[in-house]
């Protein structure tokens, strides 16, 4: 090897060290610096090297399947990591860092082969296969160049440890700074003497060190722009926190027809209305924007059974109704580095079950579920009516967040309230009635957006709905209704989430139009929170109807996209199928790249040692008359050609008129020996007969020649 | 397409000189950096699970320093090649340079690198040659390999310069490797010093044009029994000067017109009162044509350049075997160049095999034409021609009922065997060979 001693067992050590590897790259390391102490070689060939890096390559195919297909960070993965949410989740990423972070080890039979080669270089043929089977069928590129990997190695092995987790420290750079120098040392040209080339290796360092300052500032600002850019770009998620409307903007609200859940009820008619992600319990009217309430303290961890995918979120109530959901988390825990997103749930929703592995959960007190761990979650929602996740209304508390109304809203709602005409002695149902008839009765749905709904200083947007435009789209519906509930002292929320209305097969599915806001109404009664939606059912034709040209493109797309990410994801049990069915596809590659050509030399072997092997012609009947010919005093001599000779030996007058006809034996004898192709059937029987007739003819001019 | 075609050959320009630009300006560890960054950028753009832009910061830290470094290399050289006249194609070919430190300072630690003339085709030779290329390879086949380098003329190699003294000079042995014939063009030499860390460097340019005639790649051939026997030169022992059986006196005869003066028998002239000649022994030697098929479109084509290596093996041969030969092609016109037996050397028929072109703008029957007016006077024929269509097959049948005993050679693409030679055989005479490029010598060995 051509890199200078312990360098590469440096380096090694190094990769290992910052891998967890610290064993398996020391042992690696001492294997290959051992060559310098021992003259034990091998003797490999271009074949050999070929088979060994297909060795490799089928050895990384294989743990790039098992990494992907790994559901529960066992096996090699736990062996060599310990169990974290982000190495049981996160498939994509994790794959593509483990790949590349055991390469070292993965390659090592490449370098270990040619460090204990004779010739210490690789052909360059070995690593490209196209070039193999160029090589094979004649082609002599790149034949006899030869390449010392050596170097390659070490740069793999410096890049390999460079991949783990970023937890802020400089223990890489500095490393990978003495191994350069250590490397650099013996590359210096003999111009610059030891002086100027330490000054200049401390200016790489100044100038090294001052860049990843400088990358890691920009990659903060980069990564928090992107996520912004991605963030206004692609699909909205829910904010647990807060819920910014879109009342008072201008324009046409766009919805797509994208399929973003899918429901699948255990029994028929167990599929719930609606879907709720969240609810919030301060208006900020300013903003149009509805608050929690909380902040992400409030979030407190669930607890999960011990099989690790039940969660049981209201112990002890009993759920009659089963639905199966599938959703997708959109947003990305910083925290966890994974995938996150709050859990559309049914109301009332008790239990989560059949919920994958390593998942977070956790809940706030307005009954939102914010799950971490995979982009696409498949689970079972138990729910049935009664108790839910929602703390109760904080009506004796100082806050009375569920019953506060901002006051610049107070005299449209009173106005509306009064235009009710509710009597003084209604109770809570009966108001909740005659709100909802106020809205069927006086206003209309509408996704459009005018310069009536734009907020002035004097009147808000929600106060220009009750009053003067009475059309609007849910959200003001919703919040409207959640305003009118408190200011009539009934304890309301503003919920967000989907409404389920569309079946399909034997199921439902809820696109990205669907997502709804309604309320909840707090029954003194029952002590529960109810689902109260004053919204005109005339929403979901008005969504429908403007995108159902484009409906099944948007279902063929949604589809592709919920399979892949059903693989992805590993909720589908395909991905265990390939894995499991790659093993006897790899043994008997295996097979073929370790043993094929022991059992060739065997096979080789085998034929040598029996007597008569088929050799392509040796039945041909020419020999007999080559024998007849020689017996007759003209042998053929060391070297000379057969046609030659039998001119030769057919040179009497009595065997003239053989010479023709002994020519064209020759030529089928030829063919018969040497033609990949043979001689065809008649051909051969041609061969056959002549030389018969031949044989007579010597015969008989032999008899009269003693008769003679 | 045309607008789509230059937008490529500008893309191959730029790329082609940037790789020229980087294999000369960046060492072995150099280019091993640089392949290093690029891997360390692309996974260093997550820093969350990996810290490979602290590696990116530091390797292009190093970079930088190296490029930086080349930018104080101050220096002043002369140059000379002792260079031989010919080289041949295929074959190393190994000079010395003398380099003379013109500056004050004593330099050391210098690498010397040849420039050559810019080797890039113009568009309508890059064109053309992608046209055939394309035509003759599908695209995403594996099986068919595409013409490597096909524009390259040689490989280089680099020699490390002894330390020079003030107004000192030395020698360095260089060596290049031609890969085509015809004339290779030096412009100059390049004086290169590398930075500290031996990455990347620095270049002073010295000009020393100078040209070296490359021969054509030759093959051996087997022992040859070619076509035809002796037979009666006119011309005799003119062409044959001091070799053979010359100047045996035969008879006197009488005058015939078109006999050389220098033959006159002066003396019986005088004696008889007419002309008298002297007769001498006829002059009998095995005289071969050596036909080159030089139509082509392309000229950069790797079948004629293996047709002009199979001539040029052919014309090797022969030269040997005390007979003459007939150099038979058509270029901007058509020509015959005859050696053997004193008229002409090998190495002269090999210059004449180095120069030649491809001839775009004229019919295969020019060659027909000069082939036929040649068929009388020589005793066998060995056609090379590049494919197997009716223009050739005329040719042949026409030498052949002339009686001319022929050997064609017929030279196909890379991976076209019998079919890439465009037409059907009727070999019964066993006088067709096919050459498969990639697969000449072992197609001449068959012979």
């Amino acid at each position: 090897m051509k890199t200078p001693p312990l360098l590469l067992f440096a380096a090694l050590l190094f990769w290992g060290w910052l891998s967890d590897l610290l064993l398996v790259g020391a042992v690696m390391g001492a294997l290959l610096e051992i060559t310098r102490l021992t003259t034990f070689r091998w003797e490999l060939d271009d074949t050999d090297f070929n088979r060994i890096w297909s060795f490799c390559v089928v050895l990384n195919l294989v743990l790039i399947g098992y990494v992907f297909t790994n559901n529960d960070a066992g096996g090699i993965n736990g062996m060599f990591h310990g169990k974290t949410l982000a190495t049981a989740a996160n498939s994509g990423v994790l794959t593509a860092i483990r790949f590349l972070r055991w390469l070292p080890m993965t390659t090592f039979p490449f370098i270990f082969a040619q460090a204990f080669n004779e010739r210490p270089s690789v052909p360059l043929t070995a690593v490209s296969l196209v070039l193999r089977w160029r090589r094979r069928h004649g082609d002599r590129a790149f034949a006899g160049r030869y390449l010392d990997i050596s170097h390659s190695y070490f740069f793999v092995c410096l890049f390999s440890a460079g991949v783990h987790t970023n937890n802020g420290g400089q223990i890489y750079f500095w490393g990978l700074f003495v191994l350069l120098a250590w490397a650099l040392w013996f590359v210096r040209s003999p111009r610059f003497g030891i002086i100027p080339w330490l000054l200049a290796l401390s200016a790489m360092l100044a100038i090294g060190f001052g860049e990843m300052a400088g990358l890691n500032r920009a990659q903060g600002i980069i990564q928090n722009f992107n996520a912004q850019l991605i963030s206004y770009f692609i699909s909205q998620r829910t904010d647990p926190l807060q819920s910014m409307t879109s009342m008072g903007r201008i324009g046409l609200l766009k919805l797509s027809a994208k399929i973003v859940i899918r429901l699948e009820p255990r029994q028929p008619g167990d599929a719930p209305a609606y879907l709720r992600e969240a609810s919030y319990r301060n208006y900020a009217t300013q903003k149009m924007t509805w608050f929690a309430g909380g902040g992400t303290k409030d979030f407190e961890p669930l607890t999960v059974e011990q099989d690790d995918t039940t969660w049981n979120l209201l112990p002890g109530k009993k759920a009659a109704s089963r639905v199966n959901i599938a959703c997708y988390l959109n947003g990305w825990s910083r925290e966890l580095a994974a995938p996150e997103g709050v859990l559309p749930l049914p109301g009332g929703c008790a239990r989560l079950e059949n919920v994958p592995p390593y998942m977070i959960l956790k809940a706030n007190q307005n009954g939102a579920v914010l799950a971490a761990g995979r982009g696409l979650l498949m689970f079972d929602a138990a729910f049935g009516r009664g108790a839910s996740l929602d703390s109760p209304p904080d009506v004796d508390t100082t806050n009375h967040y569920d019953l506060s109304v901002p006051t610049n809203e107070i005299p449209a709602l009173q106005q509306v309230i009064s235009e009710m005409q509710i009597p003084a002695d209604a109770n809570e149902l009966e108001r909740r009635r005659r709100i909802e008839q106020f809205f069927a009765n006086h206003f209309t749905y509408s996704i459009w957006q005018g310069t009536d709904k734009l907020a002035t200083p004097s009147t808000t947007p929600l106060t220009k709905f009750l009053l003067t435009s009475r059309s609007g789209h849910c959200e003001y519906f919703a919040s409207a209704t959640v305003l009118l509930l408190r200011q009539l002292h009934i304890p309301a929320r503003y919920a967000v989430g989907y409404s389920v209305h569309e079946p399909r097969g034997s199921g439902f599915v809820v696109r990205e139009r669907d997502a709804h806001a309604w309320c909840l109404a707090w029954n003194r009664t029952t002590k529960t929170w109810e689902d109260f939606d004053t919204t005109p059912g005339s929403w979901i034709k008005v969504e429908g109807a403007r995108t159902a040209g484009e409906e099944w493109l948007a279902d063929l797309k949604s589809w592709i996209t919920f399979q892949f990410a059903k693989f992805r994801w590993r909720q589908a049990n395909l991905q265990q199928y390939i894995f499991w069915s790659l093993i006897p596809v790899l043994v008997v590659l295996l097979y073929f790249i370790l043993f094929r050509r022991r059992g060739k030399l065997r096979r080789d072997v085998k034929n040598k040692n029996l007597p008569g092997a088929p050799w392509p012609g040796l039945d041909s009947e020419f020999y007999q008359l080559e024998k007849k010919l020689a017996a007759r005093g003209a042998p053929r001599q060391p070297g000379e050609p057969m046609a030659d000779w039998l001119e030769r030996a057919l040179a009497e007058p009595l065997l003239n008129d053989l010479r023709s006809p002994v020519r064209e034996l020759l030529r089928l004898h030829n063919a018969h020996r040497f033609d990949p192709s043979g001689l065809s059937a008649e051909k051969r029987q041609q061969l056959k007969l002549e030389v018969t007739a031949c044989l007579e003819k010597i015969s008989t001019a032999d008899t009269a020649k003693k008769l003679r | 397409m045309t607008l789509l075609y230059q937008f490529i050959y500008w893309n191959y320009r730029v790329t082609s000189g940037l790789w020229h630009w980087s294999r000369r300006r960046f060492t072995r560890a150099g280019l091993c950096a640089v392949v290093a960054l690029l891997a360390t950028g692309a996974v260093g753009a997550d820093v969350e699970n990996t810290v490979s832009f602290q590696s990116f910061a530091l390797l292009l830290a190093m970079l930088l320093l190296a490029v930086g470094f080349s930018f104080r290399f101050r220096g002043k050289f002369s140059a000379h090649r002792l260079l031989p006249r010919i080289g041949t194609a295929g074959l190393p070919l190994p000079y010395r340079v003398r380099i003379k430190n013109l500056s004050p300072n004593v330099q050391a630690g210098l690498t010397l690198l040849e420039n050559l003339a810019d080797p890039r085709p113009s568009f309508a030779d890059w064109l053309g040659f992608q046209l055939a290329e394309g035509k003759r390879v599908r695209p995403f086949r594996f099986s068919q390999t595409r013409s490597r380098n096909p524009f390259r003329r040689a490989n280089l190699s680099e020699a490390e310069i002894p330390p020079l003294l003030p107004n000192g000079e030395v020698e360095a042995l260089m060596q290049i490797f031609p890969l085509r014939r015809g004339i290779l063009h030096f412009a100059g030499v390049t004086v290169a010093r590398p930075d500290a860390f031996n990455l990347f460097r620095s270049f002073i340019k010295v000009s020393a044009p100078q040209n070296v005639l490359i021969l054509p790649r030759r093959y051996a051939l087997p022992p040859l029994a070619l076509p035809g026997a002796a037979r009666f030169q006119q011309g005799g022992v003119a062409l044959a000067t001091n070799v053979g059986s010359s100047e045996e006196f035969v008879a006197l005869r009488d005058y015939r017109h078109g006999d050389p003066l220098r033959h006159i028998h002066w003396r019986s002239w005088a004696k008889t009162g007419k002309p008298i000649v002297k007769e001498y022994e006829d002059e009998f030697f095995v005289r071969h044509a050596l036909v080159l098929d030089t139509f082509d479109q392309e000229p950069n084509s790797e079948v004629l350049e293996e047709a002009v290596s199979v001539a040029a093996s052919f014309a090797c041969t022969i030269l040997t075997q005390e007979s003459l030969l007939d150099l038979l092609f058509v270029g901007n016109q058509s020509y015959c160049f005859t050696a053997g037996r004193g008229l002409a050397h090998a190495d002269q028929m090999l210059e004449i095999l180095a120069s030649v072109k491809n001839c775009a703008d004229k019919k295969f029957e020019t060659l027909e034409h000069l082939v036929l007016n040649h068929a009388s006077s020589v005793s066998g024929c060995i056609c090379v021609l590049q494919c197997w269509d009716d223009a050739r097959k005329s040719l042949v049948e026409k030498l052949k009922l002339l009686g001319v005993p022929l050997l064609v050679l017929i030279v196909v693409a890379r991976g076209e065997g019998i079919s890439g030679a465009g037409g059907m055989f009727t070999d019964s005479e066993g006088i067709l060979r096919i050459l498969e490029v990639g697969k000449i010598e072992e197609g001449l060995a068959k012979l």
